[in-house]
């Protein structure tokens, strides 16, 4: 009933305000009435009656307070006057919204796509809890053998279940173009493990993981997207995978892009001879520990099961053990999360700098609306009803500023992920997932807004405590202690700024080396062509060798194309990976690895990427898959592997000692080049002949004269022309491969750049409210200096000094910072040195620039007080 | 153990003179407190009002306009049951506090 009444009192707020004002009246007017009728004059009477009464106004605020629901009547009109009187200051209301917006915007935006890409990159119950097995030996780790796998499955008590996954390709026909697609094969317990349902149809069960029922798949979200146009008219149709039909059964969601890249899953049907094998590592597992088993006792668990094995199985176990890690470091991997760490670190700067902007400028205002203050209190309003005034008007700019925020946070994630190319985005999970997050937001508006709050309201509750009477009488606004507070705010922001700018500079001028690097072969003009032969039609060499020398012919006759050549790898891509290696008549020693690079490369391939042959011969036209197989080996090769001594005329052999390729005699030396874009270190590398020992995920180089985007389709139909079943994607120039693989790189380097940018306007905005304030304190004392005979010249050298000192420590504090940061840049990124100085120098000069120019409209206006209005106004 | 504060006190003062006067505004009320304390005890007259608001709010008064003798428009409050109720759990417990304060007065 009360409460009822509360409410509707809420709606009828000024009858209930002329009520209590009658009501009082009617009080006082009654006492004046005996007052006058014991025999006092009227003018007594009243006097009377009022002093008996107390102060009227503030007994009828608190009778109001009680009549409504007590906070909510007076909150509208507490927003009401905080709009007003923030109408009334535009400028400080403007830049503390705006710095609210970009710090919480930022951050909510860089935050959410972290949370999505790197701690949650599956929409997976318990992530934590999955983990991968890998089997491992001295020599590193390796996946796990089928044999070992379902040992490992049915001894264990730490695992609720363990699920075993094989990845295959699989030529797609059908309709349309033939595509190469990769699929995983996974037991029907990948689904229990990662606790994931079919987002459209079903996911197969325990029956369907047996040979010869096995003809059903699950498609990944992205495919389905990609390849089906997203049409729920798929479940249970047929599809082509090398000729053999299946059928799809189901989709997984959106938020399952596990395994990475993976088009389609398909049931793990494993044959006897496949299940008896303890000697092929194969076989990905992954795992579901139980609730409450660490990964320690995980880990213990299988070292046991795993010593066990090596008893029964000598032959094949001896010297493995099992390894256990958690699934999400597994996706990460190492550069992500390093990327978004350091973003993350720059962004969390930034709201840093967001945070002291808006303390310095609250500080400022609540200085100046002292006497505002206690004047209200004057009149009569309690120091409760003050504070919570002065909350009110701090939580409107949070919320206007948070409201602006999201809006800024969602523009810049939508923006990323169109700017992201889908080909990259493939390989990152989670990437699709990225959305609003709402733990940062209620993190920055929580950190912005408390820190407005405290500076905002410092001022004021040391307003309430002082004496009236001086306040008032004092009338104007004096400089006080608040005034180093400030400077401090400004200073630190100065710093965070030089570091975060200095940081920036150098990872974009790491980024801009390394995008560079292939700069020497004019990659923007040369067309780049990924053939990947499908296995089962091209299975032997010959074959192969086949494909590719008819496919050079014919782009060689494209007019256009001065040059066609083909390599397994270009300089600044990728190598693959490096291969174990015999020399022949030099036993290994055991813990000594030897291996190298291997590249399968045409003749021309030296010449076009400027890679000389230091000795011996280049291959020719008349090295073929029916003459002695040739290598020609790297200078660093010879260096390590034949202490510089000539070993033209010696025999090498390539792969592990189970499956060893053919002897192949070197015939010569060539130079170094660089294929890793990441380091500086040169593997040994060994070329062979791509026409003699073929290698299939080769690349085809095309070099243009002119556009080479335009060569893109004439080369398309003259390699369908030999076979329409090839894949040939992605048909992109070098240029942009190298693009591609620095993707992620790009986005650290342009988010920090953005981080920079705002410290720097921020830092900016800092220093002038800084010295606008001080000029605005100083007015008296400036008018009194002007008038005892100071020049014009002299206040603004004054003024410049003081902002010229903020600036100089901030810039030295932040220089030591910048160091910090420069050595964390300079080991992510070749090509930056952490003491760079013309950096350093630039940026410095940049940042005074910057702070002078703050500076200057406040300096002016110094300049500009006329010493007589100036003294007058006290 | 009692439970009271000046705030009770003169919430104690209001509830027990409308129970002994009927109906009362809020300067009757003032007056019956002051000539019925012997002029011992006089309560600021503008803080009354929000004591009154307050019991209202509470449901222990209600109140409407009328007409004093002098024909002046007035609030008049009266005691509601749930008001009597409160009278007497305040009443106890003043009780209870003067006791307890004697008690430690004597034995001091």
């Amino acid at each position: 009933m009360a409460l009822f009444r509360r409410l509707t009192n809420l709606f009828r707020q000024p009858a209930i305000d002329r009520d209590i004002a009658d009501e009082l009246q009617s009080h006082i007017d009654l006492r004046i009435e005996s007052n006058l009728a014991s025999g006092m004059l009227p003018e007594e009477a009243r006097r009377d009656a009022l002093l008996r009464f107390g102060n009227p106004t503030s007994t009828r605020e608190r009778v109001a307070a009680f009549d409504a629901s007590l906070a909510l009547a007076s909150l509208g009109r507490d927003i009401r006057y905080a709009a007003r009187q923030l109408r009334r200051s535009p400028g400080f209301t403007i830049t503390v919204i705006s710095t609210l917006a970009i710090g919480i915007g930022v951050n909510v935006a860089i935050f959410s796509s972290m949370d999505a890409v790197v701690l949650r990159p599956l929409a997976v119950p318990a992530l934590d809890r999955v983990m991968v097995l890998a089997e491992q030996q001295q020599r590193g780790k390796e996946p796990v053998t089928l044999a070992d796998f379902n040992d490992l499955r049915r001894q264990n008590r730490s695992f609720e279940d363990l699920a075993v996954l094989q990845g295959a390709n699989y030529t797609l026909s059908g309709a349309g173009d033939a595509a190469q697609i990769s699929a995983d094969l996974v037991s029907s317990s990948f689904f229990s493990v990662l606790r994931t349902q079919a987002f459209l149809g079903r996911v197969f069960d325990e029956s369907e993981c047996q040979p010869g029922r096995d003809a059903v798949v699950v498609l990944n979200y992205g495919f389905w997207k990609r390849h089906f146009g997203a049409s729920s008219r798929i479940i249970g149709q047929k599809v082509q995978l090398d000729q053999h039909d299946y059928t799809i059964i189901g989709v997984l969601p959106r938020t399952m892009q596990y395994p990475p890249a993976v088009d389609m899953l398909l049931p793990f049907a494993p044959t006897a001879s496949q299940l008896a094998d303890r000697s092929d590592h194969a076989y990905l597992v992954i795992g579901r520990v139980r609730d409450g088993v660490t990964l320690k006792s995980a880990q213990s668990e299988m070292q046991l099961i795993s010593e066990r094995l090596a008893k029964s199985y000598p032959a094949t176990n001896q010297g493995w053990s099992v390894h256990v890690e958690p699934l999400l470091n597994d996706i990460n991997g190492d550069l992500t999360p390093l990327y978004y760490k350091l973003i993350m670190g720059a962004t969390m700067f930034v709201l840093l700098v967001v945070c002291a902007n808006v303390a310095n400028l609250q500080l400022a205002r609540g200085v100046a609306r002292r006497s505002e203050i206690a004047m209200r209190t004057a009149l009569g309003a309690t120091r409760k009803r003050i504070i919570r005034q002065l909350l009110t008007e701090n939580i409107l700019l949070a919320l206007v500023g948070a409201g602006l925020g999201i809006a800024l946070a969602a523009i810049y994630l939508h923006l990323t992920l169109i700017a992201m190319p889908a080909r990259v985005a493939r390989y990152i999970p989670g990437w699709d997932n990225i959305s609003i997050n709402g733990r940062a937001l209620a993190f920055s508006v929580f950190l912005a807004v408390l820190s407005g709050i405290i500076a905002g309201l410092a001022p004021s509750i040391e307003t309430l405590r002082i004496r009236l009477v001086d306040q008032l009488r004092a009338g104007s606004r004096q400089a006080t202690g608040r005034s180093r507070l400030r400077s401090i705010f400004a200073v630190a922001q100065i710093s965070l700024a030089v570091a975060l700018v200095i940081g920036a500079a150098l990872m974009a001028k790491g980024m801009s080396s390394m995008f560079h690097q292939a700069d020497i072969y004019s990659p923007e003009k040369i067309l780049t062509l990924h053939p990947d032969l499908p296995t089962k039609r091209y299975d032997t060499p010959e074959k192969q060798a086949q494909w590719y020398i008819s496919a050079l012919d014919r782009l060689r006759a494209i007019p256009g194309a001065s040059r066609v050549e083909l390599a397994t790898a270009l300089p600044y891509t990728d190598s693959g990976w490096e291969l174990d290696l015999a020399i022949e008549n030099r036993p290994t020693t055991p813990g000594k690895l030897q291996t190298a690079v291997r590249l399968a490369v045409t003749p021309g391939y030296f010449d076009a990427f400027h890679i000389p042959i230091l000795d011996g011969r280049n291959f020719s036209q008349g090295d073929s898959v029916h003459t002695l197989p040739v290598v020609i080996v790297s200078h660093r090769f010879v260096d390590l592997y034949f202490g510089g001594a000539n070993p033209i005329g010696h025999r090498i052999r390539l792969g592990d000692s189970k499956a060893p390729g053919p002897w192949l005699t070197i015939v010569g030396i060539a130079q170094e080049a660089n294929y890793s874009l990441w380091e500086n270190d040169h593997p040994p590398a060994v070329y062979t002949s791509s026409a003699q020992q073929p290698l299939t995920g080769s690349t085809i180089t095309i070099f243009s004269n002119g556009d080479p985007i335009a060569l893109a389709n004439p080369a398309r139909k003259a390699l369908a022309s030999i076979d329409a079943g090839v894949p040939l994607d992605p048909v992109q120039t070098y240029r942009d491969l190298i693009r591609d693989n620095l993707v992620g790189l790009m986005y650290a380097a342009s988010m920090l750049a953005l981080d920079a940018f705002i410290a720097l306007l921020l830092s900016a905005i800092g220093i002038f409210a800084v010295m606008a304030n001080l000029v605005g304190e100083r007015t008296r004392e400036i008018g009194v200096r002007l008038a005892m005979g100071a020049s014009k010249e002299d206040v603004l050298r004054m003024i410049i000094r003081r902002a010229s000192w903020l600036t100089g420590t901030g810039l030295i504090i932040g220089l030591a910072l910048a160091f910090a940061l420069a050595r964390l840049v300079a080991n992510l990124l070749r090509g930056v040195r952490p003491d760079d100085p013309i950096t350093f120098a630039t940026v410095t000069l940049i940042i005074i620039g910057v702070a002078l120019a703050a500076s200057w409209l406040p300096a002016r206006q110094a300049a500009r007080v006329d010493p007589m209005q100036a003294l007058r106004s006290e | 153990m009692a439970k009271n504060d000046l705030q009770g006190t003169l919430d104690l003062l209001v509830l027990k003179t409308l129970d002994q006067n009927g109906v009362l505004h809020g300067y009757g009320i003032v007056l019956h407190i002051q000539s019925a304390s012997n002029d011992l005890l006089r309560v600021e007259e503008g803080s009354l009002y929000p004591a009154l608001h307050r019991m209202e709010q509470s449901g222990w008064i209600s109140s409407e306009w009328s007409m004093t003798e002098t024909n002046r428009r007035a609030k008049y409050y009266k005691l509601t049951p749930q008001g009597r109720r409160q009278l007497e759990a305040a009443q106890e417990s003043f009780d209870q506090l003067v006791r307890g304060v004697r008690a430690v007065l004597r034995f001091a």
